[in-house]
């Protein structure tokens, strides 16, 4: 519990109502998506910059730690406050401050969700491409914190590629600007993108500069059916390799279809090993011609069946199969790790069968899916927690399923995040030169070390 | 439901939750409030830590147990499939066998079970009401007087008239059909918000059934349908009043059973099934659900629309959390009214999200309620109409305080008095040409 002194002054800055200090409170503000969990000493709801910028002042001069927090549907623990102290929840600062249509950019506070600034663009005419499943959910804020990605990342890039500049307020309270609404800004190294997925760890995000897009005039959806999951896989290669660069390619196993097939019961072909769900937009012309071969790629990869999308009303329903993975999850077991393998798109084939062999080695159901087009899957293994034993065996199917990746020149994390769930790893993919500057950057950044601690470079179990 | 039997349900629901917060874009109070503690995830949290011993169910915990509409709107948006609304009524009961209920809700639940004297007080409060409430001149309902806080009454609130001859009392038991070769009997199941608040609702039902060829019959001992009890984890008082439900329409003879309170609808359809599990009345009950049709089914299944006439109204509708996910009715009131003619209907924006009513929620967090009916009433005053239709008097009724605050021209009328306008429209019609 934090001394009532340090409580009082914290709702002197925010109102009494905004400092959470409940036990019930503290239980419900331990966790985010992921299966773990640890407590707060109190939850921290300020409105504004000045706001942030005198809790974390108190919270340095107290030495307490303090874990931003947005919508907490991190999937790598990146919300859970280890060492207890303050959890800082940003949703308040949830203004769209600024959609500059001329110069294509958008102003925001970290608390703004990330469907809203969607919809806001979209009304002016443009488009903020990052597009993770959470977006109805998630913060832009907690988006540039993991860098998060999406389904149109294979054309777009993910949110790096949109983050022009941001203030953040730093361990010390002090308050910092980045970067520049200048697309072309090269002022000295780039601590934008320093603080872009670093995770709360370094400093707390105030406000957002993001870059927008013209919306594309076009787009065409298909689906590809295959029987064998591995000849998708290969689409992906070869279709990369052609010079194609599809919005979206999305790969979804036999399971998955299953699954789906289950729950929203839409017609999916439930006897494929796989299929593919792809995308193309642009100008009419080039959408068409890229679809067109597209399809051929397809079909000389083994694909048995191409169907494009007539009516915005069939595209919505191929969509609706991606989308409803998710929920799907539900029809084999209660319980799931999801996890966030990337390779090099070349690699998704040899990824897609190395997965399917960890499913078979360890006797636990693998859904073999993700957004094939930029090498970042989603192998989700299932199991109940209450079946200590199944739950050890996933366990043991996700270390192997980490290590794979790494083996593969791959990375833990294509837009999860490494939190404390896969900091275990990160020396094995960082090397041990990587890490300790790692460890001496965030020192560098956060010498009072209160920002999100026990995470990332400080994660104080055991490595890899 | 018994201990045992509870705790394994919440046990086997909320290991599915998946913590993913898909339930944050969709929950209406965490949408006014912001605050992780409303949202269903939250709840389940909350459970696991009582079973894993880590806290008691404590009044703080029961009380963000009531904090929730019970709008079933995270039930559909679940990816995990977690059945919330059954995890909240088990924590409801459980918390209210551990630390009570409220007195007021106490008080009136108990009184809910004594149907004569629930009845008599109802109708006394009737000629009484002008101590409490003062009536507005626009005839729309009446505002407290005097600050009730342990009633749930705001004195800013403002509540429908209550009639002095309530629906029951002032219709016979049977009510033969308008036309002399009769289709059948329906059973109508009024609901205490029809008959002691909103009676035309009712004379507009039976108006509709018998002007189509069914004969009514209206069970004198049915009483209040228990939602209000069970939903606030008085699952005793609940049971009661399902028992003396099932027999008083046990007791007739009738093809089909006519609701036109969502919340009444719902509960004799899936609710009894639960409340009764070993009851020697469940036989009984499930008899009932399988015969229970809101009145829009009802007219869309058994009624002769090309008999309605002519309402030229500009209208909206709000469809009522267990009309649309109680009792999967929304395209039915939708394709009734596109098809009365004369009438121009247009959808409003997230038609289907709460209006903040839930029953004693709007008791107990009154200006919340209102907060969350705010948008509700921005999304109607979007689509410019004169008229909001809605099937559900309590939405009605926190839909029509919500205008009235506004001083908003726009008025509320239940599904059944315009399906009832249109048929009159159409004798009239008939009878001129
Ligand atoms: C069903 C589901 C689907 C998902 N799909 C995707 C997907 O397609 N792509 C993807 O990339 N991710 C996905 N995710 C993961 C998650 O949604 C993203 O990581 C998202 O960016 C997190 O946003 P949030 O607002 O929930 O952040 P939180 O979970 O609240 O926080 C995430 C991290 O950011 C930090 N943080 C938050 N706000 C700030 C701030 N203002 N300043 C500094 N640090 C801050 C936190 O400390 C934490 O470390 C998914 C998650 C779920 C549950
Ligand atoms: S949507 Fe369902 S699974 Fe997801 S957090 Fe809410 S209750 Fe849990
Ligand atoms: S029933 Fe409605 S109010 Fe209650 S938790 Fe679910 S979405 Fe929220």
């Amino acid at each position: 519990m934090l001394k009532p002194e340090v409580l009082n002054k914290l709702r002197a800055v925010v109102g009494n109502s905004h400092v959470l200090s409940e036990p019930e409170d503290m239980i419900v503000y331990s966790n985010d998506a992921t299966i773990l969990s640890a407590k707060p000493e109190a939850v921290v709801q300020p409105a504004n910059r000045d706001e942030v910028a005198a809790v974390v002042k108190l919270a340095a001069r107290y030495n307490i730690p303090v874990t931003c927090r947005g919508a907490a549907t991190c999937l790598s623990g990146g919300t859970i406050p280890l060492k207890g102290g303050i959890v800082l929840e940003l949703t308040r600062l949830n203004q769209i401050l600024k959609i500059d249509k001329v110069n294509k950019i958008a102003v925001v506070q970290p608390g703004v969700i990330t469907f809203d600034l969607i919809t806001a663009a979209g009304n002016a005419g443009l488009l903020y491409p990052p597009d993770p499943s959470s977006m109805k959910e998630s913060t832009l804020g907690g988006n540039v914190a993991e860098c998060a990605g999406g389904p149109k990342g294979v054309k777009y890039g993910i949110t790096r590629d949109f983050v022009l500049g941001m203030e953040a307020v730093l361990s010390d309270g002090s308050i910092i600007q980045t970067g520049n609404a200048v697309d072309g800004d090269m002022c000295g190294p780039d601590w934008t993108m320093l603080l872009t997925g670093s995770e709360g760890t370094m400093a707390v995000i105030t406000s957002i500069t993001l870059r927008l897009v013209p919306l594309p005039a076009v787009k065409k959806t298909m689906m590809a059916v295959y029987d064998r999951l591995e000849d998708a896989a290969k689409t992906v290669s070869v279709t990369m390799a052609a010079g194609i660069i599809p919005t979206t390619l999305e790969l979804m196993d036999n399971l998955s279809i299953v699954s789906v097939e289950k729950y929203l019961k839409i017609g999916l072909p439930v006897k494929a090993g796989g299929l593919l769900l792809i995308e193309v937009d642009g100008v009419l012309s080039t959408v068409e011609e890229n679809a067109r071969r597209v399809s051929e790629i397809c079909k000389q990869c083994g694909a048995t069946e191409v169907k494009i999308a007539q009516t915005p009303q069939e595209a919505e329903d191929l969509w609706r199969a991606r989308r409803s993975i998710n929920p799907a999850f539900g029809q084999v077991a209660p319980c799931k790790f999801a996890e966030d393998a990337t390779v090099p798109r070349s690699l998704v084939p040899v990824l897609v069968e190395k997965i399917m062999s960890i499913q078979e080695k360890y006797d636990v159901p693998i859904f073999n899916m993700g957004h094939a087009g930029d090498g970042n899957m989603h192998p989700t293994i299932m199991f109940d927690k209450r079946n200590k034993e199944q739950m050890a065996r996933a366990e043991q199917a996700l270390d192997e399923v980490h290590i794979v990746t790494l083996e593969l020149g791959g990375t833990l994390s294509g837009e999860h995040g490494i939190g404390c769930a896969k900091a275990p790893y990160l020396r094995a993919e960082t090397g041990a030169t990587g890490y300790k500057i790692g460890r001496e950057i965030k020192q560098a950044v956060d010498p009072l070390g209160i920002l999100n601690p026990g995470k990332m470079f400080f994660y104080e179990g055991k490595l890899h | 439901m018994n201990k045992q039997e509870r705790r394994q349900l919440i046990e086997q629901e909320i290991v599915k939750c998946s913590r993913c917060g898909n339930c944050r874009s969709i929950c209406p109070v965490f949408l006014a409030e912001n605050n992780e503690n409303t949202t269903p995830r939250s709840k389940a949290r909350l459970l696991e830590a009582v079973l894993e011993n880590d806290i008691e169910l404590t009044a703080g915990v029961q009380q963000r147990f009531e904090k929730c509409l019970f709008c079933k709107a995270c039930l559909t948006h679940c990816g995990s499939g977690v059945a919330t609304d059954k995890v909240i009524l088990a924590a409801r009961t459980a918390a209210a066998e551990r630390n009570g209920i409220s007195p007021m809700k106490k008080l009136a639940f108990t009184g809910l079970r004594y149907r004569k004297l629930f009845d008599l007080c109802l109708r006394a409060g009737a000629l009484f009401q002008h101590v409490i409430f003062k009536k507005l001149p626009d005839g729309r309902g009446r505002a407290p007087r005097i600050l009730l806080p342990g009633a749930g009454l705001n004195q800013r609130r403002i509540m429908p008239d209550m009639t002095v001859s309530p629906l029951r009392t002032r219709l016979p038991e049977f009510i033969p059909a308008k036309k002399a070769d009769s289709q059948g009997t329906v059973l109508f199941f009024t609901g205490c918000m029809l008959n002691y608040f909103y009676p035309q609702t009712g004379d507009a039902v039976v108006n509709i059934l018998t002007a189509n060829g069914w004969n009514v019959v209206i069970p004198a001992e049915q009483c209040c349908c228990g939602t209000p009890a069970f939903t606030s984890g008085d699952e005793a008082t609940g049971r009661v009043l399902a028992e003396q439900n099932v027999q008083a329409i046990g007791s007739k003879k009738y093809d089909h059973i006519v609701t036109a309170c969502a919340s009444c609808g719902a509960a004799l359809k899936e609710e009894y099934a639960h409340i009764l599990g070993d009851s020697p009345l469940l036989a009984a009950s499930q008899n009932v659900a399988g015969k229970v049709l809101d009145i829009t089914q009802f007219v869309l299944q058994h009624c002769d629309l090309t008999k309605l006439g002519k309402v030229p109204l500009k209208v909206t509708y709000h469809d009522p959390c267990h009309l649309v996910r109680g009792m999967q009715v929304s395209a039915e009131p939708r394709q009734i009214l596109q098809s009365i003619p004369g009438l121009e209907y247009v959808e409003m924006k997230d038609a289907s999200r709460c209006c903040g009513a839930g029953g004693s929620f709007s008791a107990v967090y009154y200006e919340l309620s209102r907060h969350i009916n705010d948008k509700k009433l921005d999304n109607a005053a979007n689509t410019g109409t004169d008229y909001c239709i809605t099937g559900c008097s309590s939405c009605r009724m926190h839909i029509t305080d919500g205008l009235t605050q506004r001083h908003s021209p726009m008025k509320v009328l239940h599904t059944a008095e315009i399906i009832s306008m249109a048929y009159e429209a159409g004798g009239k019609e008939g009878e001129t040409c």
